[in-house]
């Protein structure tokens, strides 16, 4: 193809419409010169891309390596076992390779802690391995250069620390849990004593360890084993919600509450929250609260356990803490109570020591030793900067510039360091202020280990050599503290030694490190009174959240996490300002005003949704958006909650001014209509009362039935174990190609994932708990993945002029893309809506990386055709073929759809339902399943088991 | 008044009618031949490869078994094309200084691999299994032709759609027993349909009904 400098304006006009519909972010580049404009182009994105023909068609030629190796010959499948790191703390997974490439993450069953889940981080994290704007060299004072050379330049400061034992060496750490790491800190510590180590992270853990400090006089970290639990509370909680605890945690949880709901019984959660998230939403009785309530309550609640005054609550905070303290006082040892890490220290030292105080604690409630490696504060990073003691400060896998609060400035804090080195993934804001930047080697290209929140020590092993210069940070500390600078793998072997080979075989195999995971210990609580709670200031308090698909800030360039629909709110592309109806009412506004908010001397501006069952008093925004390097996906993507943050509370501001501006914007919501309008779209099934399910219940229909050959696919998912974490969404849209389409068109409903997870409001528990009146009480929102439902009697089918959409003997129905003309028929006729179209080739415009995360099983569909949930008819037809060849049957676990593999709960179960008990003939048969819109008689194979709540309270 | 059109007119009206007529059907034709000659579906000819490698001679003259080479057509979608480190299993030992075979110890030498023009092609959402084929009765030179006479390699069929479902409408004309799967001159017998129809019964081959089921080839 031609140069960049030699194509004709008109295309790079074209071009350049497509670059602002796929990378809105990047909008502003188009207004600089053209030469420039091409310059980013051909640094970043078009290598052909964009210019929309592909002329080099690599089928024409077949191209074998030279020597094959064993397991990569075109068509095998090669899996590791590794582990995905979320906020430093590792979830095990199974990495899936083809060709030698890493192309989809899967759980890993054999791992302690994750048990065959995942998280949409883990998930959409192929994605960032093969991201394009991606560091990819080490550059130096924003020019380019090479380890070599950074290396030779350390020569002299290197020699300097070593006469000095370290001093004015500064090491702040992001986010790590790595033992071998921890190690070689510590080791280097040893020899210079000097060297200092902090932490930083946007998502900071202080107030966890902090809590845990003033209940147990140590720092602890916290993990649940919920065997034989009958009950959870959840002040201020984040049980269920995205984080490093979420797959266990969900796994555990959504495990206990099946035995128990087996059993007759249910694990009630009870949740207590001034933020609706996915733990208030799947709570069986939720309040909306604000902090100072919290932080009351839990005094309250300790105060019954431990006998003594009671502090007073307003009545429906009464109520609940009634039925929470009945609840956890008949299940002492087989509770859990807990605050989540966005709570203050004073309400995480109240949930300990009552978990203590009913018994919890040892058996349900467990304690290790921290699993983050935890250096000093930023604070007093801040000030020893401040005075002078630091001259070169190593930031590893840190944004400190992002993320810092705004009243630290930390870019003007890099002028007072003389040598500042930033190692990261991605040129960062920290990056472009820094003299040297050393790109990192992502999990999925490195050797390491890292711990998951139970102290379990998992395996981290490459799946492909690196893509570009990364280097692991145990690589970096080793090139700079040792002479002879080792490798990942070498430093990794020596610090796991003593495993032997076999024991080191054996966790290449399993990804755990055996023997390497810290055990629980007893802890009691110290005899310390309970501070006093902080008077309460008048006003709106400003409650900072992590997102939940771009967490802090450090996902915010992987297009899937962006496009993901935020659970709650199903916005995409941006970060809203949370207001609840009737601060939104009082302030006049409505959802998509914009709104400033100002916090001391600066302000935010920041579009306004209106966010039901959050307190009053209460301002909520996410972190990780508003980012400032130009070029990058995220670039100028909603706005930086961060700069409103204060270092003396990094969740929590008391007093923030709200005033309208008059501006307006659309947002790109995928689901705003959140009611059910008298439809049972999702049925509830009460506890004790007459199933809901459709039983064996079938309208008559006039069509024929469809022939079968024996095998008949389909799916259950259960509606009460989904906690609408979205891993399915984005497990999907890896497995199956899907694009990404930019927030243009999801603004016009042209999102192209074919499964989504619609949210409504339960209207019948609000009407239990007395309806509208009590505003505190929070109705439970109930999460509802819809795929395609695969309909026997498939209306879809009917509506098709070529027959594109078809059915085949397995029950699939089937969609052939080079027969579909484009006549959208189906889709009209479709009445679930599950079926998607190309309005444009979203998926021509991919830089030449993305496409390496392509499965080369399914098809890459081009513009004018109709795609939809196709089971994944790839790995069902796989599994046939190796039925067939081998003559043996399909056993029941065999095929595993994507989504089923993601889900951290097991919410979806998938098989052959005319096999002999298969997992999903008897979870068809169970009295709580029902289809959706089953009236419309469609039949469909995908079915549902209705959501468990509580029995009715009797009234009077 | 003088007539606007002469008597001839009417002729020259029929005749521009008929031509348009029968130009549209022959365009049809036409297109249709086109679309179905060798020229388009490229059967027949032998592309240029980087070396010029002879199936007659190393299959044919030979004996070499098709699997030394194509060795995952048992088990894989793809039958497999060598590595170059299977050339020189035996081409390191004999013609190993031939100017033809320079391409292969270039290719060993520098660790670049050969690249093959590929002869046998399908569309990108056309999923092809050999493994399925070949362990259920279908020989190599049903599709392939019979290799053992082709000097440079070329394309047998045009592998257009109707070319497969030919088959998979009625498997039993092109089963074979698998010990006859890569003998290149067998002819089906005389009673092809009744041993077809014994062999899909002993290899548990689905019937045509469910062979011509969309998600078979596309997914």
């Amino acid at each position: 193809m031609s140069s960049m400098t030699g194509r004709p304006h008109a295309e790079s006009q074209a071009a350049a419409r497509r670059l602002r519909d796929h990378f809105p972010g990047a909008a502003d580049l188009l207004h600089t010169q053209r030469r420039q404009f091409m310059r980013v182009m051909a640094a970043s994105l078009a290598l052909g891309g964009l210019a929309g023909c592909n002329d080099d068609d690599t089928r024409d030629e077949i191209v074998p390596p030279v020597q094959q190796i064993q397991g990569q010959a075109p068509g095998e499948t090669l899996t590791y076992a590794s582990a995905t790191l979320m906020d430093g703390f590792a979830n095990g997974v199974r990495v899936t390779t083809r060709d030698g490439r890493p192309l989809k993450i899967e759980g890993n069953p054999q791992h302690p802690w994750s048990r065959g889940g995942t998280d949409v981080f883990g998930q959409a994290s192929v994605l960032g391995l093969y991201d394009p704007f991606r560091s990819q060299t080490v550059t130096h004072l924003t020019r380019d250069s090479n380890w070599p050379t950074f290396r030779g330049a350390m020569v002299g400061t290197l020699a300097a620390l070593r006469a000095s034992g370290g001093a004015g060496l500064a090491i702040l750490l992001g986010p790590v849990t790595s033992p071998t790491l921890a190690a070689q800190i510590a080791q280097q510590q040893g020899v210079w004593p000097k060297m200092r180590v902090y932490s930083a992270g946007g998502v900071t853990r202080e107030a966890v360890y902090e809590g845990t400090r003033r209940a147990f006089g140590q720092a602890l970290e916290t993990h649940y084993d919920f065997s034989g639990v009958r009950v959870a509370v959840c002040l201020d909680g984040d049980l269920l919600d995205a984080g490093p605890h979420q797959v266990g945690t969900a796994r555990r949880w959504a495990a206990a509450r099946r035995e128990a709901a087996a059993q007759g019984g249910l694990l009630t959660l009870f949740a207590a929250g001034p933020v609706p998230n996915l733990t208030s939403a799947k709570a069986d009785h939720a309040i909306c609260a604000s902090p100072a309530l919290i932080d009351t309550m839990a005094r309250a609640l300790l105060a019954q356990a431990g006998g003594g005054q009671a502090p007073a609550l307003p009545p429906q905070a009464e109520a609940w803490c009634a039925a929470v303290w009945a609840a956890l006082d008949g299940a002492r040892g087989a509770g859990v109570v807990q605050a989540g890490v966005h709570a203050s220290p004073a309400v995480q030292e109240c949930v300990h020591r009552l978990n203590a105080a009913l018994g919890n604690t040892g058996r349900t409630v467990l304690h290790t030793d921290p699993v983050l490696i935890r250096g000093q504060d930023l604070r007093i990073l801040v000030a020893d900067v401040d005075r002078g003691d630091v001259h070169s400060l190593l930031i590893l896998g840190a944004n400190p510039v992002y993320e810092s609060p705004g009243d630290v400035n930390f870019a003007a804090l890099l002028g007072k360091v003389s040598l500042c080195i930033h190692a990261g993934m991605i040129v960062d804001e920290t990056a472009q202020s820094v003299d040297w930047h050393l790109p990192m080697a992502h999990p999925l290209e490195s050797w390491g280990d890292a711990r998951s929140v139970d102290g379990t020590a998992s395996l981290i092993q490459p799946t492909i050599s690196p893509l570009y210069d990364g280097k692991t940070a145990s690589e970096i500390l080793s090139l700079l503290f040792e002479q002879e600078p080792r490798s990942a793998l070498e430093i990794l072997r020596a610090h796991w030694a003593g495993l032997g080979d076999e024991g080191w075989r054996a966790a290449q195999l399993s990804g755990v490190l055996a023997g390497g995971g810290l055990q629980p210990y007893d802890v009691q609580p110290t005899n310390a009174p309970l501070a006093q709670a902080a008077p309460r200031a008048a006003g709106l308090d400003l409650l900072f959240r992590p997102d939940p698909t771009v967490w802090d800030g450090a996902w915010a360039d992987n297009a899937w996490l962006q496009e993901l629909p935020k659970p709650l709110t199903k916005i995409t592309w941006e970060n809203v300002v949370g207001l609840s109806p009737a601060t939104a009412a009082a302030l006049n506004v409505a959802n998509g005003d914009h709104v400033v908010l100002r916090v001391g001397a600066q302000d935010v501006e920041g579009p306004v949704w209106v966010i039901a069952g959050q307190d009053d008093a209460v301002v909520s925004v996410t972190l990780g958006y508003g980012r400032r390097v130009e070029g990058q996906l995220s670039a100028g993507l909603g706005f930086d909650a961060y700069r409103l943050r204060r270092l003396s509370d990094p969740w929590r501001v008391a007093g923030v001014a709200v005033h309208r501006t008059g501006r307006t914007q659309d947002l790109a919501c995928t689901q705003s209509h959140t009611t059910m309008e008298g439809h049972d779209f999702i049925r509830v099934q009460t506890m004790g009362a007459a199933p809901v399910g459709d039983g064996d219940r079938a309208a008559p229909t006039l069509y024929a039935a469809q022939q079968g050959d024996g095998r008949a696919w389909g799916m259950v998912i259960d509606l009460d174990a989904c906690i609408g974490c979205n891993a399915c969404i984005t497990a999907c849209q890896a497995e199956n190609n899907i694009a990404v389409v930019g927030r243009d068109a999801v603004l016009q409903g042209r999102e192209m994932q074919w499964l989504r997870v619609d949210i409504y409001a339960d209207a019948r528990a609000e009407a239990a708990h007395g309806g509208g009146e009590d505003a505190a009480v929070v109705a439970p929102v109930r999460f509802q993945p819809v795929p395609c439902m695969q309909c026997e009697q498939a209306p879809c089918e009917v509506g098709c002029p070529v027959e594109a959409t078809l059915h085949d003997h397995e029950g699939l129905n089937l969609m052939v893309y080079n027969r579909c003309i484009g006549t959208r028929a189906c889709s009209g006729y479709c009445p679930y809506k599950v079926r998607r179209f190309n309005w444009t080739d979203y998926s021509a415009g991919a830089a030449p990386s993305m496409v390496e995360q392509r499965n080369p099983d399914v098809t890459v569909r081009a513009r004018g055709v109709m795609e939809k949930c196709t089971y994944c008819v790839q790995r069902i037809v796989q599994a046939r073929i190796v039925s067939d060849r081998d003559d043996t049957p399909i056993a029941d676990g065999a095929v595993i759809t994507a989504c089923q593999g993601a889900c951290p709960t097991g919410a979806i179960v998938f098989g052959d339902l005319a096999q002999n008990d298969s997992a999903v003939a008897r979870a068809h048969a169970d009295p709580r399943r029902y289809a959706l819109l089953g009236e419309l008689n469609t039949r469909p194979r995908t079915t549902y088991l209705a959501a468990l709540a509580p029995a009715l309270a009797k009234r009077g | 008044m003088r007539q606007l059109f002469a008597p001839g007119a009417d002729a020259i009206l029929r005749l521009a009618l008929f031509v348009v007529a029968a130009g549209s059907v022959m365009m049809l034709v036409v297109a249709g031949a086109v679309a179905n000659s060798d020229y388009v579906s490229m059967v027949g000819i032998a592309p240029a490869q980087p070396v010029p490698f002879s199936h007659k001679h190393h299959s044919g003259e030979l004996g070499l078994d098709c699997r030394y080479c194509h060795a995952t057509v048992e088990t894989e979608a793809t039958a497999g094309m060598p590595p170059t480190y299977t050339c020189m299993t035996c081409h390191s030992q004999i013609w190993t200084g031939a100017p033809m075979l320079a391409p292969v110890r270039d290719s060993l030498a520098s660790h670049k691999p050969l690249a093959w023009t590929r002869v046998n092609r399908l569309p990108d959402y056309v999923y092809f299994n050999h493994a399925i084929h070949v362990s259920k009765g279908i020989g190599c030179s049903s599709c392939h032709g019979d290799m053992t006479a082709m000097q440079m390699t070329l394309r047998a069929q045009s592998f257009h759609m109707d070319f497969c479902l030919q088959c998979h409408r009625n498997p039993a004309a092109n089963v074979r027993p698998i010990g006859e799967v890569l003998n290149m001159s067998w002819q089906a017998p005389p009673d092809q349909m009744a041993r077809g129809r014994a062999l899909m019964a002993q290899y548990h081959i689905r019937g045509a009904a469910v062979l011509t089921d969309c998600s078979t080839c596309h997914r």
